[in-house]
């Protein structure tokens, strides 16, 4: 009763709005600068540092700043942290994104076609989504690398096949509810065919909650990768971080740092996802705007 | 539709989707490069010419795909997962010796998580715009995003030196011969530190979830009815409300089986766990694809099967599946 | 005779995103034992605020009972200890609300809830509240009250689950039973039937009702005394008929424009005198100026009724009520 808003006319897209509550929130804004800055770490940073990661520049094992030439101290086998931690962030965002691109399109194709035709079609592509969800996903994807020789592109694929279900259902969820709103009856009636209806009609208006959830698929495919590098599934030929732990952790009683830098750098990417993640999700529920 | 029915259907439709794990596994190795019974015999397998007409021949590799699927299908039916050539035993044998470990570190991370979560979300709950509940928000959010196996090592680091108070390594002292409750109590001993690992990562998602669900039951009209009674806020916290927050708890922890089997994976590597993720992990360093498959297949059945507790749980929780209503 | 229950000057207010607004402002209201007291006016007006007054149930926060006092049976029960007004709810004062389908807990059996009620209130076996829940199902007119006991909500239609609710609120042989708006979600025939067995019910017990509403057909056929309340105050009261007679409220004038003639017009829409409207909405609380507050909706505002709020007073009137233009006709 007391929630009526005062009365405005003034045109504001949905988007825009939501844009405006997302910097209101803190701690969203706080997660977007330190995502900015991580990217701009590592796409960046080698103006700065720019040197071969794979030199021996130092004793193995040096601690961080024991010697003002290597501030993050070596790892085992005395290479810079820094300039690895400058080239392992690449493959690790690179990775996070385009299986995250992936698990969307696979997810939202799967889910909008359930979603949207019901029926056989629904009962036929649920099965199979639950079929997927039935398979613990980081051991698929290990086969699947393992299978099929690492590289960027399989454990992108792997990660982006394994991790679709959840999507699927959040966008079949949606479709089942917009389909029966009075705008898609309307857009049915003036002869709109069922493309036009699921691309156009339905999509856009289902988009939020899918935007959210593709933001947090972004950390989830970070987590991921670094998962499987740390397992020695990365590609052999790059740097990440998550390998920079799985190698350095037969040395890890000696010597913490080169498995807790990576480590950190990973969770606070993820955790800036996170944050991004939480904010639009506030941001496109206005519902929650009081609690 | 009786219980019974209802999970004897279950059943045929676990069955049904191990047929499928199957069949997947089956195209995975026909899939993948390279002549599919130098897949089965693993690069590093140290293979003979005998043994690869051996294996030619066990798997009918010359005959048609249907033929040969048939066949694995038969296999497996009968439990026979293939021979690990790494190992040079069979594959069920190997994952029989590994599966407990991984069910027994699986579970009380959930049942740990669930139960520490599920406190912390409904005292969140309780002041939804408290510091307790602002914490709960911090936490879930950090314990998401710290990968498990980071979690791992640096809780290795703390209590291998800083504090020596739990094992690191391994689930039974090297040296332990003992057995019954001393065998337990030393297990359990080695549980701790691989289970809250792994507990963390889910204890923050079940914080989150109860904190949500509560505070969204306690604004339903059946608890504004339960405190017109003359209902005490306890009552109306733990009888009526939650009561009903456990049951959108109870689709996420049934949905949440598959990655709790790949945490566990990566914890058991770090922990030296002896289960079925150590033995994936070894595989997969040896090549060892039979084994590998194995323990996907293996792997999905625990998933399955906990699947179908989880479903039978909601259906005890929520009277209106019960007796078939809304 | 001491009224039951008895609102003195009461003023809520909530925190809410505009600051603090006031929902309850000057509300002084008396049940008498026995009567049915009908609290009548549109969303938004108060008269749910009121009835969680009476109930000590002011969500707390946003929500703060700052001045005003409420009396039952004589005991100043406004600052009243947690466990008091714990003892009173359900026990000697009851509720039913406006939504039987989602105010009944979906996971327990309606026999239950409804025993949990009595053995909060009354010291007695469970094997005993049982035999109660019977009896109490068959008082409010189910069917098979032994087996309705054992059914879950989801069971039960809409008018059965506002029965159930009714049980519970008479479990324990409440001296006052408040109802916010308990017919509202329900069919018309339904509604009947409801309204039938509220006055069986308080004829059996002796039982005073406040009934919330919207609908003056509902006043017309419940009440003895009602009161209109406006934007967070009440701005006229009497007697029932009094008030439907004459009323003198522009905007209760309003409000009996809008009652359907109930039974004969429904059949036949061409005999369907026009509905009334009130222009426009009750205005947001946070947006009170200092006038009065229905000025804007009111086709005899003048200067004067936007500078300066009328007062609840029965000066040259029959009845009590806040109007410069009281009785003049729109």
């Amino acid at each position: 009763m007391t929630d009526t808003p005062a009365p405005r006319i003034e045109a504001v897209s949905p988007l825009r709005e939501a844009w405006q509550q997302f910097l209101r929130n803190k701690p969203a804004v706080a997660g977007l600068v330190l995502l900015v800055a991580i990217v701009a770490f590592v796409l960046y940073g080698r103006y700065f540092v720019d040197a071969d990661p794979y030199r021996i520049v130092w004793a193995p094992l040096s601690a961080p700043g024991a010697n003002e030439a290597v501030p993050l101290g070596t790892d085992f086998l005395g290479r810079d942290m820094l300039v690895l931690l400058l080239k392992g962030g690449a493959p690790t965002i690179a990775v996070g994104l385009s299986a995250a691109l992936l698990t969307v399109i696979i997810g939202i194709s799967v889910g909008a076609l359930a979603g949207y035709f019901g029926g056989w079609i629904d009962d036929l592509l649920m099965r199979f989504t639950e079929f997927f969800q039935v398979l613990p996903a980081l051991l698929f994807a290990m086969v699947l690398v393992t299978l099929f020789a690492p590289s960027l592109v399989t454990i992108s694929f792997a990660i982006g096949i394994v991790s679709w279900p959840a999507t699927a259902r959040l966008t079949r969820a949606e479709f089942l509810r917009i389909r029966e709103l009075e705008y898609v009856t309307a857009a049915r009636s003036i002869g709109a065919g069922n493309q036009r209806i699921i691309w156009k009609v339905i999509l856009p208006n289902a988009l939020p909650p899918l935007i959210v959830s593709a933001a947090l698929t972004v950390g989830v495919a970070i987590l991921f990768e670094a998962g499987l590098s740390f397992l020695g599934l990365g590609d052999p030929n790059t740097i990440s971080w998550g390998l920079m732990i799985g190698q350095n952790r037969s040395f890890l009683l000696e010597a913490w740092w080169p498995v807790a830098i990576p480590g950190m750098a990973i969770f606070l990417t993820v955790f800036a996802v996170s944050l991004v993640g939480d904010g639009l999700n506030d941001a496109f529920n206005p519902k929650l705007r009081s609690r | 539709m009786g219980l019974s029915s209802y999970i004897l259907r279950r059943l045929f439709y676990g069955l049904i989707l191990m047929l499928g794990v199957v069949v997947l596994n089956f195209f995975l190795i026909h899939a993948a490069p390279g002549d599919a019974a130098e897949v089965i015999a693993g690069e590093m397998g140290g293979t003979t010419e005998e043994m690869m007409a051996q294996i030619r021949a066990h798997y009918g590799l010359d005959q048609p795909l249907l033929w040969q699927l048939w066949l694995y299908l038969k296999q497996v039916a009968v439990l026979d997962l293939g021979t690990s050539y790494h190992f040079n035993r069979p594959v069920t044998e190997l994952i029989a010796q590994r599966i407990w470990p991984t069910v027994l570190l699986a579970m009380s991370a959930q049942l740990v998580a669930m139960l520490i979560g599920v406190v912390m979300g409904v005292l969140a709950s309780r002041k939804p715009q408290g510091a307790f509940s602002g914490f709960v928000s911090v936490f879930s959010t950090v314990g998401y995003a710290a990968p498990v196996f980071w979690t791992g090592l640096m809780l290795v680091i703390l209590f291998a030196a800083t504090i020596p108070i739990f094992p690191v390594e391994g689930m039974v002292s090297a040296r332990f011969r003992g057995s019954g409750l001393a065998y337990a109590l030393n297990v359990a001993h080695h549980l701790v530190l691989p289970a809250t690992t792994l507990g963390i990562l889910f204890l923050a998602q079940y914080a989150r979830l109860s904190r949500t669900a509560m505070i969204e039951v306690l604004g339903a009209d059946y608890i504004r009815t339960a405190r017109a009674k003359g209902l005490g806020e306890g009552k109306v916290t733990f009888r009526h409300a939650l009561r009903n927050a456990v049951l959108p708890i109870l689709t996420v922890a049934g949905l949440q089986f598959g990655n709790l089997i790949s945490g566990a994976l990566l914890v058991e590597t770090v922990f030296n766990w002896p289960g079925m993720g150590r033995l994936a992990f070894d595989s997969v360093l040896r090549r060892d694809y039979p084994t590998l498959l194995g323990v996907l297949f293996c792997a999905s059945a625990v998933v399955v099967i906990a699947n179908l507790v989880t479903d039978l749980s909601y259906r005890f929780a929520d009277p209106r599946i019960r007796t078939g209503g809304r | 005779m001491n009224p039951l229950m008895s609102l003195q000057d009461l003023r809520v207010e909530f925190d809410t995103r505009h600051g603090r607004v006031t929902a309850l402002s000057g509300v002084s209201l008396d049940v008498m034992p026995g009567e049915t007291l009908g609290i009548v006016g549109e969303s938004g007006c108060g008269k749910s605020i009121t009835a969680l007054a009476m109930m000590g149930l002011i969500p707390n926060p946003p929500g703060h009972l700052t001045e005003g006092t409420i009396t039952f049976d004589g005991e100043d029960i406004t600052r009243a200890p947690a466990r008091r007004m714990r003892q009173l709810r359900g026990g000697e004062i009851a509720m039913i609300f406006q939504e039987p389908m989602t105010s009944l807990n979906p996971v327990f059996t309606v026999g239950d809830q409804i025993a949990e009620s009595i053995l909060l209130h009354q010291d007695i076996s469970r094997a005993e509240a049982d035999k109660q829940v019977v009896e109490l199902l068959e008082t409010v007119g189910i069917p098979e009250p032994a087996a309705r006991a054992r059914t879950y909500p989801h069971q039960l239609s809409g008018g059965m689950r506002q029965r159930v609710m009714i049980a519970m609120a008479i479990s324990c042989r409440p001296k006052l039973l408040i109802a916010d708006e308990p017919t509202t979600a329900l069919d018309v025939t339904v509604q009947a039937q409801i309204f039938d067995l509220m006055r069986d019910i308080q004829q059996k017990f002796g039982v005073a009702i406040v009934l919330i509403t919207h609908d003056m057909g509902a006043i017309a056929e419940m009440t003895d005394r009602v009161a209109v309340m406006y934007a967070g105050r009440v701005i006229e009261q009497g007697l029932s008929d009094q008030i439907l007679d004459d009323p003198l409220h522009p905007y209760t004038r309003g409000l009996i424009g809008c009652i359907p003639v109930l039974g004969r017009a429904a059949a036949s829409a061409d005999r369907l005198p026009p509905l009334a409207e009130i222009p426009g909405v009750v205005p947001p609380l946070h947006l009170l100026g200092k006038g009065c507050a229905f000025a804007d909706r009111c086709a005899l505002a003048d200067d004067r009724c936007r500078a300066d709020r009328p007062l609840l007073s029965a000066a040259g009137h029959g009845h009590p009520v806040a109007c410069h233009h009281a009785g003049v006709p729109a």
